[in-house]
């Protein structure tokens, strides 16, 4: 295979992205850039989790503790050290990694059901560590003063500056996640995600090739984390740590497809697309709840592939382009 | 027939959609307005040149009508929504330019959840034109909503956002209505001080944001006021077992207990302290001994006190304000509660009254400002010193904690037996509002 066409399936999840950042810009709407960076933080944390969830098979229902703990730690240096915005963002990103590390080493020696109770367990253990941590502010969390915003330009323009980083954040996730794929590397953890036993037998470490890849999920969910803190402007535990946003994450991506770039992509734009449409609508708007159940429900009933899934089943010549 | 069965399902599930899509709202307690009013910038052409000019201000704000604040929420848009019909059916506000003003609203649900809160408010300013803000219910929401707010530059009045450290921003645009989290055990503690200055007090509260911060806020009031306090202890929310709690409770010597969370954790403790009998003199809870379902608790309730931001039986009055020398502005507590038991059926909560409070003040700063400009509303709002139904209302307009109210007060209940043996909720403090002595100490069955 010709390098170029090595990288064709880069192509659609880029002008995706693309679309969605330029939606805000071209039509100059701050309402509309709201929802796209909602949609967009969607992307780059179900994108992330991919690597795990995707390439290697094992589900976690933890995943939005690194988004929490980087976040929280972003925040602190952020609020209380008068670290930039960039800096923040790079200590939450390497600390959720080296959580991710440390985590990885204990519970991927783990399988199946047991590895998706234990991420269960780690969400739940990391909102009581922030609860009783004094240095995040406990139960109380930690509450940005607006003099913050004063050195990118007040609010206005520092809530505007958050929407470029996450575009930035989103293109970072979905290229990792396309390198990743791509490689040896990526190739190894498909490997253990068929076969983990196989996988081994081949050559593949798959303690090692699994504690990198969490790793790999985990550094951009951090430095988003740290980004919407920092726009929202407070943290506490039960915002940090929502293990129902975990679930969210796990349905964007089976929802677009594991194990595909442009799944989890179209995924999220999907739910979160559905999810602000319908909040928003004046006919929907009071049973957003229930319409966005049923709409899930027919969609895992009718095509549990995901919907790059059931495209590369029907169009076999689109395999090519929807990597 | 696999085929069948599911063509057959979906067929149900989307019909069923369909119908209470179109069928009543699924919120039975939310009248819609009276009356509404198409929004209209320009003076009506086909009037004669004399009538005065409509305006229309729209107030945009989120609700919860779904997920952990759903209750609270609901109640306090319910209050906001008489306010408006009140205020709508009476013709409006006139200004001095002859400038008839009169109120719409738009609203979507938060979902209890920040993560949509500031997309939501964006899109109340920019797309719904809100010229007037209302909170979310919570401090949490309504920190999320704030950055807006300030970005903006619209006034934002809080209601349901207690804790203080949400107007220690820096911020220039909130403005609110309850109590703050740091005094909301002061009036238990000034009354402590009356009845019992060798109390010693334990603090035992859910380990949330709200909880712990009014007991960050009172410890030092304590400590002020000479109380020594033998236990501190955060349990985790969702704590149903309170029996290691209640032997350390025991063990501390305490005579009085200050803490609580919320309702489940507040009844199950109320509850275990009712068995255990460790002799406890008072029991004061947060939240919980607010709601109405609370006596069903029987026995256990007796006794146990709270606060409250508003009740009926301590409603403020327009004496109280003569006395005091502060304008008095808005209906009676007891007209309030009359047209919203007439609205919707059951008696007023303090969320009911907050929702309801928000709107009047605004009213009022649309008077005093005379204007429906932004800044001139914020300015009148930073001057205000009022008195309405609801309690005294004056902002802190300090750099440091703008927005505080620092005039209104909060009321203790407590929940006693009446001549016929039923568990009713009565004042005990302030004194000057109190209907009933405290039951200090609590008798033991």
């Amino acid at each position: 295979m010709k390098s170029w066409q090595k990288h064709l399936g880069l192509v659609l999840p880029l002008l995706v992205v693309a679309g969605v950042v330029l939606w805000p810009i071209i039509t100059d709407n701050v309402s509309a850039r709201e929802s796209a960076f909602t949609i967009l933080k969607a992307i780059a944390l179900a994108s992330s989790l991919n690597i795990l969830l995707g390439y290697t098979g094992y589900v976690s229902f933890g995943h939005i503790v690194f988004y929490g703990f980087g976040g929280y730690v972003g925040l602190y240096f952020v609020n209380d050290h008068g670290w930039s915005i960039w800096a923040g963002m790079l200590a939450g990103g390497i600390a959720s990694g080296i959580l991710a590390f440390l985590l990885g080493k204990a519970i991927l020696r783990l399988r199946g059901a047991y590895f998706a109770l234990a991420t269960i367990g780690i969400n739940e253990a990391m909102k009581a560590f922030a609860n009783n941590f004094d240095l995040f502010g406990g139960p109380i969390g930690m509450v940005l003063n607006f003099s913050v915003y004063k050195a990118y330009g007040g609010a206005a323009e520092a809530l505007k500056m958050t929407f470029y980083i996450m575009a930035g954040l989103t293109f970072a996730a979905l290229l990792i996640s396309h390198f990743v794929r791509s490689s040896k590397f990526g190739l190894g953890l498909l490997a253990i995600r068929e076969n983990e036993d196989a996988a081994e037998v081949m050559g593949v470490i798959a303690p090692n090739a699994k504690t990198w890849a969490y790793v790999l999920s985990a550094i951009i969910p951090g430095m988003v984390g740290v980004l919407f803190f920092f726009k929202n402007g407070h943290v506490e535990p039960p915002v940090a740590f929502p293990l129902h946003s975990s679930i969210e994450l796990l349905v964007m991506v089976m929802l677009g497809g594991q194990g595909t770039v442009l799944g989890p992509i179209l995924g999220a734009f999907a739910y979160q697309g559905m999810r602000g449409y319908l909040v928003t609508s004046d006919f929907f708007k009071d049973i957003q709840l229930s319409v966005s159940g049923v709409v899930l429900l027919l969609i895992v009933l009718f095509i549990p592939a995901g919907a790059i899934g059931w495209l590369r089943h029907r169009i076999p010549v689109l395999r090519r382009v929807l990597a | 027939m696999k085929k069948v069965l599911f063509v057959l399902f979906t067929l149900l599930i989307v019909s069923s959609m369909l119908l209470s899509a179109c069928g009543p709202s699924a919120e039975p307690t939310t009248a819609p307005p009276a009356e509404t009013q198409e929004p209209s910038e320009e003076p009506v052409a086909t009037q004669p040149p004399a009538a005065p000019e409509e305006k229309t201000v729209v107030i945009g704000f989120t609700s919860s009508l779904t997920g952990s604040q759903e209750v609270s929420s609901k109640r306090q848009v319910n209050g906001f929504l008489l306010w408006m019909n009140q205020v709508n059916e009476a013709g409006g506000i006139t200004l001095s330019d002859g400038t008839v003003v009169k109120f719409d609203y738009k609203t979507y649900d938060d979902e209890s959840n920040g993560e949509r809160v500031q997309e939501l408010y964006t899109r109340l300013i920019s797309e719904d034109n809100a010229d007037f803000l209302i909170s979310p219910y919570s401090s949490g929401l309504t920190s999320a909503a704030s950055i807006v707010a300030e970005q903006n530059g619209k006034v934002l009045i809080t209601t349901g956002a207690a804790d203080d450290a949400t107007y220690k921003t820096g911020n220039t645009s909130l403005f609110q209505l309850y109590t703050p989290g740091s005094l909301y055990m002061s009036s238990t503690v000034d009354m402590l001080q009356q009845l019992d200055p060798e109390a010693k007090v334990a603090l035992v509260y859910e380990s949330d944001k709200f909880s712990t911060s009014v007991v960050e806020g009172i410890k030092p009031y304590l400590a002020d006021k000479g109380f020594e306090v033998t236990l501190e202890e955060g349990y985790a929310s969702g704590t149903t077992d309170f029996g290691p709690i209640v032997n350390k409770l025991a063990a501390s010597g305490a005579t009085v207990l200050l803490g609580g969370g919320h309702y489940e954790d507040g009844t199950a403790l109320a509850r275990t302290l009712y068995e255990r009998q460790i002799g406890l003199k008072f029991v004061y809870l947060l939240v919980a001994p607010a709601d109405t379902k609370f006596p069903e608790l029987g026995d256990a309730a007796l006794g146990i006190a709270t606060s409250s931001q508003w009740e009926l039986k301590a409603t403020h009055t327009e004496e109280e304000a003569a006395n005091l020398g502060i304008e008095w502005f808005g209906p009676t507590g007891e007209d309030f509660a009359a047209a919203y038991q007439a609205a919707y059926g059951d008696p007023p909560t303090y969320h009911v009254a907050g929702g309801y409070a928000a709107g009047l003040v605004l009213q009022k700063a649309i008077l005093d400002a005379d204007s429906v400009d932004p800044e001139a509303v914020k300015a009148a709002l930073n001057a205000m010193n009022l008195m309405t139904f609801y309690g005294g209302i004056q902002f802190d307009t300090s750099e440091a904690a703008h927005g505080l109210q620092i005039a209104h007060k909060m009321v203790v209940a407590q929940w006693q037996k009446n001549d016929a043996g039923e568990l009713v909720r009565v004042i005990i403090a302030p004194a000057d509002v109190a209907t009933n002595d405290p039951l200090y100490p609590v008798p033991t069955p």
